[in-house]
């Protein structure tokens, strides 16, 4: 049986208005189609200006589309009964300063007609989820960036929601909170909600997701499993060798030497790996692994999309 | 309205008077009781019937001043200013109509200036009983209408401020009040300037509300009585001009993009 569509989009497009007085269009998406599954973590992937803030917004109601049609959670996105089954986190999110977390969720849990018990109960229990249980009562424009995004984890967390939307969900985060994060996006998984983010952080993306998606100027460049996007490049190989300085080694078709500690990463031509690794052991060298060089996230990026924009993988778009 | 409507539009609107509470609005009533305290002081030299119109007079006076800024600044802010900072974001996300946030927005502020205008009538009071005079109801005869032309100023207001820019939207609020306040002169602006079209100035003077209409304060102050009728007239105009200022100011805010 195949698992149920959490988000379904059809030919979504968008485009803004720029200028004042002669305005034109500048499109932002073009024509997505994009299918995320129950269960899954999805990442949505692309370099600045590609269209992952625009697809987001567009789905959570704050930008009006062009063209196109949007399902959530098999609900057409005109029927906001899917809202109450849904968190959303934005970008860099500005909650009201002169409130506190508590009474900033507390306000959240009555957008939803949670009764003041419960509201106080998952108050309690998201702050603590999120590490904030120490500066509960204390107003928020006291907040470091970092504090104010777990912050906002947890009010996308309020109504228990089945499909969490989270924007740059590791955005200001210390090593710490984005661990957390991690360990948050995992547990909701785990419990078999749905979690699609956007995000700059290439390793979260290979670590956390199950398929992602990767825009390019507004338009879905691919979509799948990363072992699947990620190919295997295998007219080279990785060879991990210990026992010797490689720093004078010389074969054919070694192409990269890189120090690992007391060992030794080297990329080398398939066709001259036999050769390779009878000069390691000549240099009284040992193999410790032979493998084929695995494309990574940023390999990709840098090959696919040519470091578009600020960088490959900035900030804003 | 559904009871999940009605309690998500009084959640935002008990948020948006903790926001003006917190975010010290209510600070204005330190300089009304100022000049209430003043006004008591320096009068007492006075003959008795003047000192008390003089009072009420001030004390109204300042009631409507300090109302219309608080009506012009926040109220151009309550929308702009959310949009701007982003904090409308995960609100909208929510099941939260783009309406029950708006006119919750409203409300919010309109709470605010209630108790603000409410407070500020009891310092009145107050000082016309320190001054030996008596505390006179017949006051809320003067203080409802002006209150009824806060509510309309926030709509227009926020009005403005969904369909342009917070700057733009602050001049063309405190524009339209002047217009309003003297629109007399706008009917009558062909006796000192014949070249004006008259289908304008009788546009203008029928399609701005006239803010005079909401003043009985010299007739409070000299004690003439106003009519029930009289209140109830300016009640049906205040709040038809309110209803239309919010109503193309959610059309204007439903259609809106948040880049």
């Amino acid at each position: 049986m195949e698992t149920p569509l959490v988000l379904k989009t059809v030919g979504l497009s968008k485009s803004y208005k720029v200028g004042h007085i002669w305005q034109r269009s500048r499109p932002a998406l073009h024509g997505l189609d994009l299918e995320v599954r129950r269960g899954e973590v999805f990442g949505y992937l692309g370099p600045n200006g590609s269209g992952k803030t625009t697809t987001l917004k567009l789905l959570m109601g704050l930008l009006h589309p062009d063209a196109g049609e949007i399902q959530v959670l098999g609900r057409p996105w005109s029927d906001p009964a899917w809202r109450h089954r849904v968190g959303y986190l934005p970008e860099h999110p500005y909650l009201y300063d002169y409130l506190t977390a508590q009474e900033y969720l507390d306000y959240v849990g009555r957008l939803f007609g949670m009764t003041a018990r419960d509201r106080a109960e998952r108050g309690r229990a998201l702050l603590e989820r999120v590490a904030l249980t120490r500066v509960a009562a204390v107003p928020m424009r006291r907040f470091s960036k970092g504090m104010l995004q777990r912050a906002g984890i947890a009010q996308a967390l309020v109504n228990d929601p089945e499909f969490l939307v989270l924007d740059e969900p590791m955005s200001g985060l210390d090593p710490v909170g984005r661990r957390l994060v991690r360990d948050l996006i995992l547990d909701l998984k785990a419990a078999g909600k749905t979690v699609l983010f956007s995000t700059h952080i290439l390793p979260d993306a290979e670590t956390l997701c199950d398929r992602v998606a990767v825009l390019r100027g507004g338009r879905l460049m691919d979509v799948g499993p990363l072992s699947q996007i990620l190919k295997l490049d295998v007219s080279h190989m990785e060879v991990l060798a210990a026992g010797l300085d490689a720093t004078s080694l010389e074969a054919p078709g070694l192409r990269l030497r890189q120090r690992l500690g007391e060992r030794w990463r080297l990329e080398v031509e398939e066709r001259s790996l036999g050769g390779v690794v009878r000069a390691v052991e000549a240099a009284g060298g040992r193999i410790l692994s032979v493998q084929p060089i695995r494309q990574s996230l940023e390999d990709y990026f840098l090959k696919e999309l040519g470091g578009e924009g600020s960088g490959p993988w900035g900030g804003e778009d | 309205m559904g009871r999940g409507r009605l309690s998500r539009l009084l959640a935002v609107a008990a948020n948006t008077f903790r926001e003006t509470v917190r975010e010290r609005v209510l600070y204005n009533l330190v300089f009304f009781a100022i000049l209430m305290t003043l006004s008591g002081l320096l009068l007492g030299q006075l003959s008795i019937r003047q000192d008390e119109k003089i009072i009420k007079d001030v004390g109204l006076a300042a009631m409507e001043f300090f109302g219309i800024l608080i009506a012009i600044f926040i109220g151009v802010g309550l929308v702009s200013k959310e949009v701007e900072r982003r904090s409308i974001y995960p609100l909208l996300a929510k099941p939260l109509g783009r309406g029950e946030f708006f006119l919750g927005k409203f409300l919010g502020l309109s709470f605010t200036l209630l108790v603000n205008v409410g407070l500020m009538t009891v310092g009145l009071g107050l000082t016309l009983l320190a001054t030996g005079r008596p505390a006179d109801p017949s006051l809320l005869d003067a203080v409802y209408p002006i209150y009824l032309g806060l509510l309309l100023v926030v709509a227009l207001a926020m009005m403005f401020s969904s369909i342009t820019s917070s700057a733009l939207a602050t001049v063309f609020t405190v524009g339209v009040v002047i217009a309003g306040r003297y629109s007399d002169v706008i009917r009558n602006m062909r006796e000192v300037a014949p070249g004006a079209p008259a289908w304008l100035t009788q546009l203008l003077y029928y399609a701005l509300p006239n803010f005079r209409h909401f003043d009985f304060k010299d007739r409070v102050a000299y004690g003439d009585p106003v009519p029930a009728a009289a209140l109830a007239w300016v009640t049906l105009y205040g709040l038809s001009y309110v209803a239309f200022a919010l109503v193309i100011g959610l059309l204007a805010f439903r259609a809106r993009d948040f880049q």
